[in-house]
């Protein structure tokens, strides 16, 4: 899995102007990293996945139906299913076929490694809403050296199959040191693959970009230069296609989620729900309680003052990112 | 009119949301604007929605199919409605 701003590939939906989503009866959006599992190993993955890296208690089958289930019934309109690699999983297609057969719309986030032309035709038949593909950068000698067992060209054939296939096509593209400059043909290359929208944002200590940051961060100058840029395309392309920056800082963000919480529930491997993707607390497990009760007890920790205090804390230490992955339970 | 094949609709207990897939923005709606959305999506016209709203909404000045055509134009000029032929 990438990683933005947001410490996800999705941008959720933005609290509504008007109500806190306490007041919403269910989730509007479920991100769920089916596996942990992923045929790639890059520098960056915000959640430390890779070949073997499936986590020993994923979820069983019939946990996933039983969890999709209750997505359905409880009227969530949208669904997103990252990873790891979720074409990796056994149950991919099951699951796509479940959830686009009852009418929630789907996302699907991939390393574009197994979009082959048959599976490309088969997300089309199954009517999935869109497919995101990461493509860190505009060549091969960038990509290859980010995704670590990645190969530029097949991606790039994934996405040009999903052109053919006619499923609409969204980019995420993850800075590094090594790849900022390439962020305008980056962008040129997404259009002329017929990418609906491109996604970018600062990218996050944690995962293995902990390990790896001194050799990835982009400096604040190339930021600049980054973000410049994006603004000048975002004009250039206005109308063709959407370029969605993520400039604020994952302290921001999370300053602003303190206050707007999203409307969104981040299900991991194993079936733990996370608060959102850039803080370590988990508000349940799906394993053992309903997805309502879930929902309840994520506005009640929202306002816990453990939340506040860690994102104070990270004021203070940008790297308490870096433990994202030991889950404090709320 | 129909909504947007990538909009979706939910009830909720203060009227409705429609979450826009594509944009990945939701919008709320009182009461009245959800009563709306549900007749559209039922297939009714402008005028046969206001006839229905009539009986569940008050309407002292008359104004209500004026209130219906500003709604559904200001979805459309969002993009989350479209006319059933386009």
């Amino acid at each position: 899995m990438s990683q933005t701003a947001t410490g996800s590939d999705h941008a959720g939906p933005a609290p509504a102007a008007s109500r806190a989503s306490d007041e919403l009866k269910a989730p509007l959006y479920v991100a769920w990293q089916v596996t942990n599992e992923c045929n790639l190993a890059c520098l960056h993955c915000i959640e430390e996945s890779g070949p073997g890296k499936a986590f020993a208690d994923e979820l069983t089958k019939e946990q996933v139906f039983d969890i999709l289930e209750q997505i359905v019934d409880q009227d969530v309109p949208y669904l997103s299913f990252s990873g790891g690699e979720p074409m990796v999983h056994p149950l991919f297609f099951e699951m796509v076929a479940y959830v686009c057969e009852r009418g929630v719309r789907l996302k699907v986030e991939t390393n574009g490694h197994y979009l082959s032309a048959e599976n490309c035709a088969r997300l089309k038949r199954l009517g999935v809403k869109a497919v995101q593909v990461s493509l860190d950068g505009a060549s091969r000698e960038t990509f290859n050296r980010m995704r670590v067992r990645g190969d530029f060209d097949r991606t790039v054939e994934g996405i040009r199959n999903l052109r053919r296939a006619g499923v609409s096509i969204e980019i995420n593209y993850s800075p590094t040191k090594f790849n900022a400059h390439e962020i305008g043909a980056a962008v040129d290359l997404a259009h002329e693959l017929g990418s609906d929208s491109f996604y970018t944002g600062r990218t996050m200590y944690t995962g293995n970009a902990v390990k790896t940051w001194r050799n990835l961060t982009p400096s604040e100058a190339q930021y600049e230069t980054l973000f410049a840029t994006l603004h000048q395309k975002s004009e250039e392309y206005r109308g063709c296609m959407r370029i969605q920056v993520h400039e604020l800082g994952l302290l921001e963000e999370l300053r602003y989620r303190l206050r707007h919480p999203a409307a969104l529930l981040i299900v991991l491997p194993n079936g733990l729900v996370k608060l959102i993707n850039a803080l370590p607390f988990v508000c349940g497990d799906l394993r053992r309680q309903s997805l309502g009760q879930i929902w309840s007890n994520f506005q009640r920790a929202w306002k816990d003052p453990r939340v506040s205090e860690f994102v104070d804390a990270l004021a203070r230490d940008h790297r308490m990112t870096s433990i994202l992955h030991k889950w404090v339970y709320l | 009119m129909q909504l947007a094949k990538y909009v979706k609709f939910r009830e909720e207990k203060f009227g409705g949301v429609l979450f826009d897939t594509l944009t990945e923005k939701v919008y709320t709606l009182n009461h009245a604007a959800a009563a709306v959305v549900r007749e559209v999506r039922a297939g009714r016209d402008v005028s046969q929605i206001a006839a229905r709203l009539k009986d569940s909404f008050q309407d002292p000045a008359g104004a209500i199919e004026r209130d219906v055509q500003a709604l559904i134009g200001e979805l459309q000029r969002k993009g989350l409605m479209k006319d059933t032929q386009a």
